[in-house]
């Protein structure tokens, strides 16, 4: 029994190894062409666990657009390279995995800027590796960083301690998570006439951050906040948890966080306590938005969800270079991306290409078209959002702070405003 | 028999030879040394494809996570290997040492402004401690952190310390997920002990004298962890053949007749849950510095069940068994798989998800020791020779029937 199980050990050895030497590539794909220097641009994303499908909508739209102006900028060809930042063991991002990215981007001589992280705090530890690269420091733009404290002041020490040599290096396309919260508390005291709010957060970096904000905005509006607390993501239910909260009476919830911390079930236990969600109102951040499973739910329908942008429908409406690469996502790949940030990611990388373009093809010369000067620009007509991109080049946030409110119905997330804050 | 072995202790200055003590840490040295070369000085001069394949397949951020890795499964085997109490929560020891260097070398505390021989960025606030204080304070804390979790569990046995344990590896996680209010049950104020699920980052870099290692020297880190773990594999050899060692090998082996020859039960295990507790310490201070910060989500259930993997598949009890099995998984786990997934995915030209089946992976090698090598890759002596004594012949069985149906 023994012998047939070592022998088929070696032959699997022998035949790893052979693999193993016939290629020594790793896990980037992309597509070189032309001539001129070749320089790699990376994506930071989680592909497993529950972001699997979104980050993969995105590194395709990246992929087409790419496609679209034949990986060249300026005289620069450029190559894609994916790197995983989640473990299987983790299911999804993954403190170990972020160190290790940051270590592998700087140790590829010719990578000049990586688009991502999807998790901000992911982005926390590989922002600080990134800044002291040999050379001056590498550029990262996130598409879906929405935490302050990135790029503002927000907890004590940051965004400075991001940055140990004091140079900015981060850069995101999305807006943050202050205005987000603040747009969903205005759109509930002015649009839904909401008086008596509830808030359960799930305990994480983004989760309080959302409803932090959307606590101090809802009190300004003149909504009563009954509570704040955070709902643990193992339990079976929160029948008790709702029971507890309906005594108060509110005509609102406020869930801050993200579905993979067990919003289904909290999504279902809402409405078998509190009613469906035209009684008594549930509002989510964009953490609930882009996952099917969600979409589906019959206690979701009606909740309202804010998204820190513009929705992919918005964007499809208002025609221009976003519309024209979504529809050539959908004739590629037959639906639309699963998750609105698939465009951002694209933004993120358009900023990428023409920070290069602009540049001497060093890492120092690409960080130094977003930090030095007057920035950069991406006009209403190039950008796949519609409208003029700047990226500030003192703090690396973006001048669009586009929310949209969107709310759940017929299986499908509906664009109903947009609700623009400043 | 088995005692056969113990008349001896492996140390046991040999005629013309080197001490077993001397062996190991010469065999230990020369491999540290070995990679620290390699990659210090021979692969920046070797040209780009041998850099790209070793890069891919082993890069050095892999091989300083490997070295944490094994450092707390040397930890764990004391509770485990050698003293036999089943610790399901070890995780929490890895992360009260992560936590220890969050709150001594970080600007967690950012109303204090405390430096002892630390690295900190110029004017900023917190606590800055000197590296090697903190590992020094990592180990006095989860010593005390382990006698504290062991008192009460000791009375139970078997299953029910299993589950305790379990409890205990739950528990502090959430501690410190949830640590950024004390002392208010609402979801603001409060003291910021552990700044919740947000997590301490970054922490400032290892100091070694006035030299501070920055974010690329991870040959240095490596060198820094290797002696970490020296320290550690150090501690296990010696405990083992010691006076503790024999005592929890007798409690390990039978524990009723450990009590009766006069082995002091409780003190002892306690004692192997805090030398085990040091050595997750030293790990989470080590594994802190790797990822330049702390994160509570990096310390779940799944980790303490890695560990305990290592152990079992390198051999318990075998201080060079458990090294080689926390290696082999910690690469497996870190970046083996997805290498191995995408090299074959490239050669075959499928599209298999290699690192999704990572648990199912793990899960077949344990069934496969289980079937056809119980004592693990390098078993300890004594365990293979009583996996492998039979406990009863075939004809001793028959007979034993034979008696008891007559009676």
């Amino acid at each position: 029994m023994a012998k047939p199980i070592k022998l088929a050990a070696a032959l699997t050895g022998v035949a790893l190894l052979a693999a193993a030497c016939a290629s020594t590539s790793s896990t980037g794909t992309g597509s070189t062409g032309g001539t001129g220097k070749t320089l790699v641009i990376s994506t930071d994303l989680p592909l497993q666990g529950a972001s699997k499908s979104a980050s993969e909508s995105t590194i395709n739209a990246i992929k087409l657009y790419l496609d679209s102006i034949h990986y060249k900028a300026g005289p620069y060809t450029l190559v894609l390279k994916n790197y995983d930042d989640s473990t299987a063991a983790a299911g999804k991002w993954d403190a170990g995995a972020c160190a290790a990215n940051a270590q592998a981007h700087v140790a590829n001589a010719n990578e000049v800027a990586v688009m991502g992280t999807y998790n901000s705090g992911c982005a926390k530890i590989e922002v600080p590796v990134l800044e002291q690269a040999p050379g001056g420091g590498m550029l990262m733009v996130s598409h879906a960083n929405t935490n302050p404290g990135l790029t503002k002041s927000w907890d004590p020490g940051e965004p400075d301690k991001y940055y140990p040599k004091g140079t900015r290096n981060y850069a995101r396309v999305i807006t943050t998570d202050d205005y987000q919260g603040s747009a969903a508390a205005q759109f509930a005291a002015k649009d839904l006439g909401v008086k008596k709010c509830y808030i359960l957060n799930d305990n994480e970096t983004y989760g309080q951050g959302v409803g932090k904000a959307f606590q101090d905005e809802a009190t300004k509006q003149g909504i009563t906040i009954l509570g704040n607390q955070a709902w643990d993501a193992k339990q079976p239910n929160y029948k008790a948890l709702f029971t507890s909260i309906k005594a108060l009476g509110p005509d609102c919830i406020y869930i801050a966080g993200i579905f993979d911390n067990n919003g289904g079930q909290l999504v279902k236990d809402k409405v078998a306590v509190l009613g469906d969600n035209t009684a008594v109102k549930l509002i989510g951040p964009d953490g609930f938005t882009g996952y099917p499973d969600l979409d589906k739910l019959a206690e979701g329908q009606g909740m309202y969800l804010s998204f820190a942008g513009l929705s992919t429908s918005q964007l499809v409406a208002g025609g221009g270079a976003g519309a024209k690469l979504l529809t050539a996502y959908k004739a590629k790949y037959g639906s639309d991306p699963t998750t609105d940030y698939a465009l951002y990611g694209v933004a993120a990388v358009q900023v990428i290409v023409k920070a290069i373009a602009g540049s001497d093809g060093t890492r120092a010369g690409v960080l130094k078209q977003v930090f030095g000067g007057a920035g950069i620009t991406i006009s209403a007509t190039d950008s796949v959002l519609g409208k003029e991109l700047i990226i500030d080049p003192k703090t690396g946030d973006v001048n669009a702070k586009d929310i949209s409110i969107l709310q759940l119905m017929n299986n499908q997330e509906g664009f109903l405003k947009a609700w623009p804050v400043s | 028999m088995a005692t056969a072995e113990l008349v001896g202790p492996p140390e046991t200055r040999e005629h013309g030879r080197l001490t077993h003590n001397a062996r190991w840490a010469i065999g230990f040295g020369t491999a540290a040394v070995l990679i620290f070369v390699t990659y210090h000085w021979v692969l920046p001069s070797l040209n780009a494809n041998i850099n790209t394949f070793v890069n891919s397949w082993l890069p050095l951020s892999v091989v300083d996570e490997c070295m944490v890795w094994m450092i707390c499964a040397l930890g764990l085997n004391i509770v485990v290997g050698f003293a036999g109490l089943l610790d399901l929560g070890y995780v929490a020891f890895w992360a009260i040492g992560g936590y220890t260097a969050g709150w001594l070398i970080s600007g967690q505390f950012y109303n204090l402004k405390i430096d002892i021989f630390g690295s900190p960025a110029a004017g900023t606030p917190g606590i800055h401690i000197n590296f090697w204080l903190v590992l020094v304070a990592a180990a006095i804390l989860t010593a005390l952190m382990g006698i504290l979790i062991g008192a009460p569990t000791l009375r139970l046995k078997s299953d029910y310390l299993a589950l305790v344990t379990l409890g205990f590896g739950e528990i502090i996680p959430q501690f410190f997920k949830n640590g950024d209010h004390l002392g208010t049950l609402s979801g603001s104020g409060g003291f910021d002990f552990t700044h919740g699920e947000r997590g301490i980052t970054p922490v400032d870099p290892i100091t070694i004298g006035p030299w501070k290692l920055g974010p690329f020297d991870l040959d240095w880190q490596f060198a820094v962890f290797a002696a970490i773990a020296a320290f550690v594999i150090f501690v296990c050899l010696r405990l083992r053949v010691g006076r503790l060692g024999r005592a929890w090998l007798a409690i390990r082996e039978d524990e009723l007749a450990a009590s009766m020859m006069g082995v002091p039960l409780m003190r002892t295990k306690l004692a192997a849950y805090a030398v085990g507790a040091v050595a997750g310490g030293l790990g989470g201070v080590a594994f802190a510095e790797h990822v330049g910060g702390v994160l509570p989500d990096s310390f779940d259930f799944s980790i303490s069940i890695t560990l305990l993997a290592m152990v079992v598949l390198g051999g318990m009890g075998n201080v060079w068994g458990v090294m080689i099995g926390a290696l082999v998984l910690s690469w497996i786990n870190a970046n083996g798989l997805k290498q191995v997934g995408s090299t074959f995915n490239s050669t075959f030209g499928t599209s298999w998800d290699f690192p999704s089946y990572n648990y199912l992976m793990f899960g077949l090698i344990l069934v496969l020791m289980m079937l056809f090598r119980r004592e693990g890759l390098l078993p300890e002596s004594r365990t293979k020779l009583l996996l492998r004594e039979p406990s009863r012949t075939d004809v001793e069985s028959v007979g034993a029937d034979l008696e008891g149906e007559s009676a």
